[in-house]
């Protein structure tokens, strides 16, 4: 084990400060120049764009998508999915709700949620390493058990709660920045850090690109996948409970259709699909780039079906380009011999 | 990493003397028959424990029921043999019902289902386009056009959702979702007539045989001359298709549509396909295996709705045989294992017949 190690760090890159992996994460991120044109688009479309409140606006709901974004860039650094991170959203806001509307504390509440989104965790990570059950098809089930679980709890009906320290996390502002936007930036830190300092980073990577590989190097490679699959299920839980601490109501019906959305930021933000490449910043920008779009379509009174359908081709133009830029195939389909 | 029994390749000529014939283990037999003998198994307990399940109108139900979804899923079956999934067929059902609704309003049945079958197949000709043109992975390119599918039907259904109004009840088209052919819903026969064609297609056209040479060994297909491209691009074209087919006999039962309309939809045939033994790895899958889980699936759900258990629960149990079913699977292939199944039975002689 530790001589893997030493032989891993004498072929890494010679270490890099801080600014410099926030450099080329950018440069590395493909989304940044669409991100500006848009912002600049929007800014002559409408004068209520670039004002404080609305890019406030924008930054809380990127910093809302941006967590469970960030441990999906993981997981698909990995070269894995994890469907069902939308379920944990709903299931998390149920049991905090649930736990704080019996009485209490919502600090108590909270703690049951991020526990509830560990448990998700293990149970993806379990089933798909134990089993040796396809990621994607493993974490399909579970989205449909956990959000049926959510439906179960909640009776089918809104937890309502009105809870100050719930509250606090949507709405508090610990020096006048909003509470999302501090998780967000904490997130992002501890993320970059994981992602390109620890050895940690550097196995999910080498099991993204080569499992076996990675397998024959020593590398524990059922155990990372388990805390990979938890780190998404925590970062679940904190998604489910921001988005019931601006609700103030846990729903089973709560996060439906999430985990696309996390996966369409990773992805435009140009983390390969094929695993092996983590572009942490690029997410960062995915979100702000998808959170800006359905911003501004707000504003311009465009209906939300165009949301959608904007999101979709984005997500599908963004790999279009990726492939024709790489030159090769994402796959073998190439026609030619 | 092929062993005759786990692919649907092609039964190859019988004057082939190297190849072993078929080997009679549980692998084997749990491959080609563990969904369907699941399906045999509910059936009985649903006898057993509900009155009215052999009621000829409960049976109807069942299979009326069953056919917009094993429609769709026999043709994501030989897309999934082929390597490939389609995240996006939700978003195809509920933009071609809104489309063929509307398409009902101006020309009558030959129009709707004229309309149902060309925009289906339209549909899966962009999502071929993308992924043999443009090289977008699969995955994305299907989960992206989901988006836009369902967003056009949302458009198109801004100011109401689209129905069939009551008043066509008697029409030729309406009569698609509920005429019974000697007791047999006419929507199930079309699913019959579907999987039938589509073992055809695999069993025994060459372009089945490079649908699924392709999924087993890509490499392989390309140095043996398959058209990779023109293939998948064909296969995305076909489970568009299906969708037209399967939307005609969807939205002459629900009469309305409009962009939430089969939220999910993709999960179930997916979930389908897999749970009747395709593997997403491409090469391996089965049309008997999916007839019966799609069975399996809207038994299931019958049942618990007879015992009358929540719908939440009803998800709860479905993910969980899913994930049992499959846990089966991987166990077995971890621990018995054909090798080990190899091993103790020592090699295998050719059968006679």
């Amino acid at each position: 084990m530790s001589t893997t190690t030493e032989r891993r760090t004498t072929s890494a890159p010679p270490r890099r400060t801080v600014v410099d992996v926030v450099v080329s994460a950018l440069r590395s991120a493909p989304l940044t120049i669409p991100l500006i044109l848009v912002a600049a688009a929007l800014s002559f479309a409408t004068s209520r764009f670039l004002t404080l409140g609305n890019l406030e606006n924008v930054l809380v709901a990127a910093s809302i998508i941006v967590i469970p974004g960030l441990a999906m860039t993981l997981c698909i650094t990995m070269g894995e999915f994890d469907l069902s991170v939308g379920s944990t959203v709903a299931l998390t806001g149920v049991i905090t709700c649930t736990v704080i509307a019996d009485g209490a504390h919502g600090l108590v509440g909270m703690l049951a949620g991020l526990v509830t989104g560990a448990l998700v965790g293990v149970l993806n990570g379990l089933v798909i390493t134990r089993f040796g059950v396809t990621p994607f098809i493993a974490t399909l089930a579970t989205m449909v058990i956990v959000r049926g679980a959510a439906t179960a709890l909640s009776g089918g009906r809104d937890v309502i709660v009105n809870d100050p320290t719930l509250k606090y996390m949507a709405a508090g502002r610990p020096l006048g920045i909003p509470m999302p936007i501090v998780l967000a930036v904490l997130a992002l830190a501890v993320m970059l850090w994981v992602t390109y300092r620890t050895r940690f980073g550097r196995h999910v990577a080498a099991i993204g690109s080569n499992r076996d590989a990675a397998h024959l190097s020593g590398l524990p490679v059922d155990r990372i996948r388990l805390a990979v699959y938890v780190m998404i299920g925590v970062a679940g839980a904190i998604w489910g409970i921001l988005i019931s601490a601006q609700l103030q109501k846990g729903s089973g019906q709560l996060g439906l259709g999430f985990e696309l959305d996390a996966i369409t930021i990773v992805v435009i933000g140009g983390t390969s699909l094929l695993g092996g490449h983590a572009a942490v910043m690029g997410t960062v920008i995915g979100a702000l780039l998808i959170e800006t779009i359905r911003n501004g379509l707000n504003l311009l009174n465009v209906p939300p079906a165009y949301q959608r359908i904007s999101v979709g081709l984005l997500l599908v133009a963004a790999l279009a380009i990726q492939a024709i830029r790489r030159k090769a195939p994402v796959e073998v389909l190439d026609d030619k011999p | 990493m092929t062993s005759p029994d786990l692919t649907t390749a092609p039964t190859p000529p019988a004057s082939d003397p190297s190849r072993p014939g078929r080997r009679l283990d549980f692998g084997s037999f749990w491959d080609t028959w563990g969904i369907t003998s699941v399906l045999v198994l509910l059936v009985l307990v649903a006898v057993a424990t509900t009155p009215d399940f052999l009621a000829i109108s409960n049976l109807q139900s069942i299979l009326r029921e069953s056919a917009y979804l094993g429609i769709v899923a026999c043709a994501m079956t030989v897309l999934i043999i082929n390597g490939a999934f389609d995240l996006s067929v939700g978003g195809q059902l509920a933009l071609v019902s809104v489309l063929t609704l509307f398409a009902y309003g101006v020309g009558g049945t030959g129009l709707a289902v004229v309309t149902a079958l060309a925009a289906g197949t339209a549909c899966g000709m962009v999502n071929g386009f993308l992924v043999t043109a443009l090289r977008v992975p699969p995955f994305v390119a299907t989960l992206g056009m989901l988006f836009v599918f369902r967003g056009i039907a949302y458009l198109l259904t801004q100011n109401g959702p689209a129905t069939l109004p009551y008043t066509e009840v008697d029409s030729p088209f309406a009569q698609i979702g509920s005429l019974n052919l000697a007791l047999v819903p006419f929507p199930f026969v079309l699913m019959v007539v579907v999987f039938g064609l589509a073992y055809v297609l695999l069993r025994r056209t060459p372009t089945g045989r490079r649908i699924v040479a392709f999924g087993s060994s890509p490499v392989a297909a390309r140095f043996s001359g398959v058209s990779a491209a023109r293939i998948r691009f064909v296969v995305f074209a076909l489970v568009g298709l299906a969708v037209g087919i399967a939307t005609l006999t969807y939205i002459t039962r629900v009469w309305t549509a409009d962009g939430a309309a089969q939220d999910g939809f993709e999960l179930s045939v997916i979930t389908a396909a897999v749970l009747g033994g395709a593997s997403l790895q491409g090469g391996r899958g089965s049309l008997v295996g999916t007839f019966s889980a799609v069975l399996l699936v809207t038994v299931l759900n019958d049942v618990l709705v007879a015992h009358g258990v929540d719908a939440s629960y009803q998800n709860i149990i479905l993910g969980t045989v899913l994930i049992i079913a499959l846990a089966i699977d991987g166990l077995r292939t971890r621990f018995a294992g054909v090798n080990l199944l190899r091993r103790s039975f020592g090699p295998r002689t050719p059968k006679a017949a």
